[in-house]
């Protein structure tokens, strides 16, 4: 029985299993050992380079730029999303009809193409756009992707947009999941309706807001499309990000290995700042007791 | 059996890992595929664009019609994510093509420096194209430093600057202007007359420092300032000093003169935004369709670059935009050898060479393009490409350095681009460039 239970599992888990060894082991042992190769894929030869790959990408400004850029997109993305996604759960919940048709409109951003919605955006800040015109008129000229911090901030607005939809959903179900009966009971024992957000909705909504939060975080590690279209990294090196270096590196340059290694680091940092995060978001929900 | 699981998983893991390290290599004589019932069969990877590809597989097609022991499959080059890195994926995966189109000397360079190309110049018959097709002085700057050919340029496009005449007209010019001072007081006209709205040389790339950017701008400049110094030779800073200098302080005099706009602006030439700007003989099939309003010699003028006021612009040199065909190494003798002779089969006759400048606007990379007969009604039909045609010796090409797309890089962050924004005096922009190059060429 055991044996045939032992069968039965290995057979339920070996496409994960397979996957895994397919996609994720095989690439990552295989980025490991570019890592530490001068190879390009190309020579016929590979040299063994130890360390130095990872040690002129520590050094690398492109890669100094990723690594703090990362941070700065954390800072503008994930309040702008959280903010936004919480208001249109907010205001979705509150509906009496249609609440899943406004739900849908709002998701649609996310969706889109990247490619398409960069596009649509780097023309509406053209130099002779009609938005830049009419500023210039009243006498506002701001060079939107020429001047970093517009350019990052121009950049965490797009992603902003198109995953505030999906994050609202979340936050929605989470919204839908506290009872009633929690708030009648609040009124009755005295709590405003100005303290029925902070004293009852936040706390029963943090493990949605949790989940919104890290997949928020997340985000800032891997962005790519919005970048790559918009800016290519610039101005300078000002929205450079781990992805658009890797991608540099290995598809303009092709040195596979030093983007290898640059990639490795991505995932370190990745791994440690996640790590972090989830670790603050724990502590904060059990110093307010939500958890 | 969880132990004989466990190790059945552990051989698989390490089977499956073992073959992703396999270098993927394998030589020459391995491709036995190639020459099957007497036919060689070569691949053909075209340019991704439909008028190239059909050009090629009308040729191939035209030459299997003389020739029944050749088959030449001719398929598009991917460009996904860019058509180099779909080169070198299909090298590492062993299922590189026997010769490929589209190829820029810089990519040349650094697959030659991997061992992935043939000299062009080992084969037999090679130098009966260069002799036939009539390009020896084209071909000459495409000299590798080993002593090599590893490319054969198919066109070589000598960039040239359009200025609006229209606007040029309107400021009391009937030419465009040709020398540095020249181009400032056309500068101080257009300012004190259209203010904001309208500018010298209006384009954002000219603050973007990807790598090949700087082909259409500083490039273009240097080489008329410089009379074609090459900048990098092999692995050698070459750069000359003076002309490079002198380029940086031209373009930081226009941008004290508010010429510049290097803001995000869409067809800024062809809606008189600028009225400057680089110009490759592509553009004119997009104008027809999307600008017809622009003509030759009276909405825009075509020149070389404006040169230093003590350089004679009939000797302005320019940058070549210019790709060519390479053979792989991975090809047998037998597809190596049968792809020359294809080459050579339509090289020999200037006709094709006339379809394909017919076709694709591209200049063929020969020297003999203003004078030949066989391309004579297509200059008289399209004016525009005469200066194109008749500047194809004077056109410098890039780089043949492997690391082109690292070095091009620094020209724009450590000079060019600070400049157009007035982040640095040129002479500054200048030597930290110089060393910030000499540094990335050790």
């Amino acid at each position: 029985m055991e044996q045939r239970n032992n069968k039965l599992g290995w057979l339920f888990t070996s496409p994960y299993l397979i996957y895994s060894v397919v996609f994720f082991f095989v690439p990552l042992i295989w980025t490991f050992f570019l890592s530490i190769t001068d190879w390009n894929m190309i020579k016929p030869k590979f040299n063994f380079v130890g360390i130095s790959n990872f040690a002129d990408a520590l050094q690398s400004p492109n890669v100094h730029a990723a690594f703090w850029n990362t941070y700065r997109f954390m800072l503008i993305f994930v309040p702008l999303v959280t903010v936004l996604a919480i208001g249109v759960a907010v205001l979705v919940h509150g509906l009496s009809r249609f609440k899943g048709l406004f739900l849908i409109g709002f998701f649609l951003p996310y969706l889109s193409s990247g490619v398409v919605s960069a596009l649509i955006v780097k023309g509406l800040l053209s130099y002779t756009s009609p938005i830049n015109t009419a500023l210039r008129g009243m006498g506002i000229d701001i060079d939107w992707l020429g001047t970093p911090f517009t350019a990052l901030f121009i950049v965490g607005l797009i992603l902003a947009w198109k995953f505030t939809g999906y994050y609202a959903l979340i936050i929605t179900s989470g919204l839908e999941s506290i009872d009633k009966e929690v708030y009648e009971a609040a009124a009755i024992d005295g709590v405003k309706d100005g303290q029925r957000f902070w004293r009852i909705t936040l706390p029963l909504l943090y493990p949605s807001l949790y989940t919104t939060l890290i997949l928020a975080f997340g985000v800032t590690f891997g962005i790519f499309t919005e970048v790559y279209q918009l800016t290519g990294g610039g101005p300078g090196n000002a929205t450079n990000t781990w992805q658009m270096e890797i991608f540099k590196q290995a598809f303009s340059n092709l040195q596979s290995g030093y983007a290898s290694a640059v990639a490795l680091l991505a995932s370190v940092a990745t791994f440690i700042s996640i790590f972090i995060i989830r670790k603050l978001l724990e502590v904060w929900g059990k110093r307010n007791g939500w958890v | 059996m969880k132990k004989r699981n466990s190790a059945l998983l552990m051989v698989t893991l390490s089977a499956v890992m073992l073959s992703a390290c396999s270098t993927g290599q394998n030589t020459a004589n391995d491709n036995s595929n190639a020459a099957a019932g007497g036919v060689t069969t070569i691949e053909f990877w075209a340019a991704p664009n439909p008028t190239q590809q059909a050009y090629w597989q009308e040729m191939a097609k035209a030459y299997e019609a003389t020739n029944d022991k050749v088959k030449i499959n001719v398929s598009a080059i991917k460009e996904s994510p860019t058509s180099e890195a779909s080169i070198q994926s299909a090298i590492a995966a062993k299922s590189a093509p026997t010769i490929s189109e589209n190829i820029n000397r810089g990519f040349a360079a650094q697959l030659a420096d991997s061992e992935a190309l043939v000299p062009l110049d080992t084969i037999s018959g090679f130098s009966d194209i260069v002799s036939a097709r009539d390009m020896t002085k084209t071909l000459e700057p495409w000299k590798f430093a080993d002593g090599h050919q590893y490319v054969l340029p198919i066109y070589s496009n000598p960039m040239l600057f359009g200025w609006r005449l229209d606007t040029l007209k309107e400021l009391g010019y009937d030419a465009p202007p040709k020398t540095y001072s020249e181009v400032l007081e056309v500068t101080s006209k257009l300012k004190a007359k259209y203010g904001d709205k309208k500018y010298l040389w209006a384009k954002p790339d000219l603050a973007d420092p990807t790598a090949w950017k700087r082909w259409f701008d500083f490039y273009m400049l240097y080489d008329a300032a410089s009379g074609g110094n090459k900048f990098i030779e092999g692995s050698s800073f070459t750069g000359d000093e003076k002309a490079g200098t002198e380029v940086l302080s031209f373009v930081d005099d226009i941008r004290k003169e508010k010429g510049i706009l290097s803001r995000q602006v869409t067809d800024p030439f062809e809606t008189g935004t600028g009225i400057f700007t680089d110009i490759g003989p592509w553009t004119f099939s997009m104008w027809d369709q999307k600008y017809p309003n622009l003509k030759y010699n009276e909405t825009y003028a075509l020149s070389m670059p404006p040169v230093p006021d003590d350089v004679d612009p009939a000797q302005s040199k320019t940058f070549a935009d210019t790709k060519g065909l390479v053979i792989y190494a991975s090809a047998t003798k037998a597809q190596q050898q049968a792809a020359v002779d294809f080459i050579k089969w339509v090289y020999s006759d200037a006709a094709n060479d006339a379809k394909w400048f017919k076709d694709t606007n591209l200049p063929p990379a020969r020297d003999d393009l203003s004078t030949n007969e066989a391309f004579k009604p297509i200059l008289d039909a399209s004016p525009q490409l005469k200066p194109y045609a008749e500047n194809v010796p004077n056109a410098v090409p890039p780089m043949d350095n492997a690391k082109y797309n690292d070095l091009q890089t620094i020209i724009g962050v450590e000079a060019f681009n600070k400049v157009v924004k007035g982040e640095i005096a040129p002479a500054d922009g200048w030597a930290a460039m110089k060393a910030a190059l000499e540094k990335a060429l050790k």
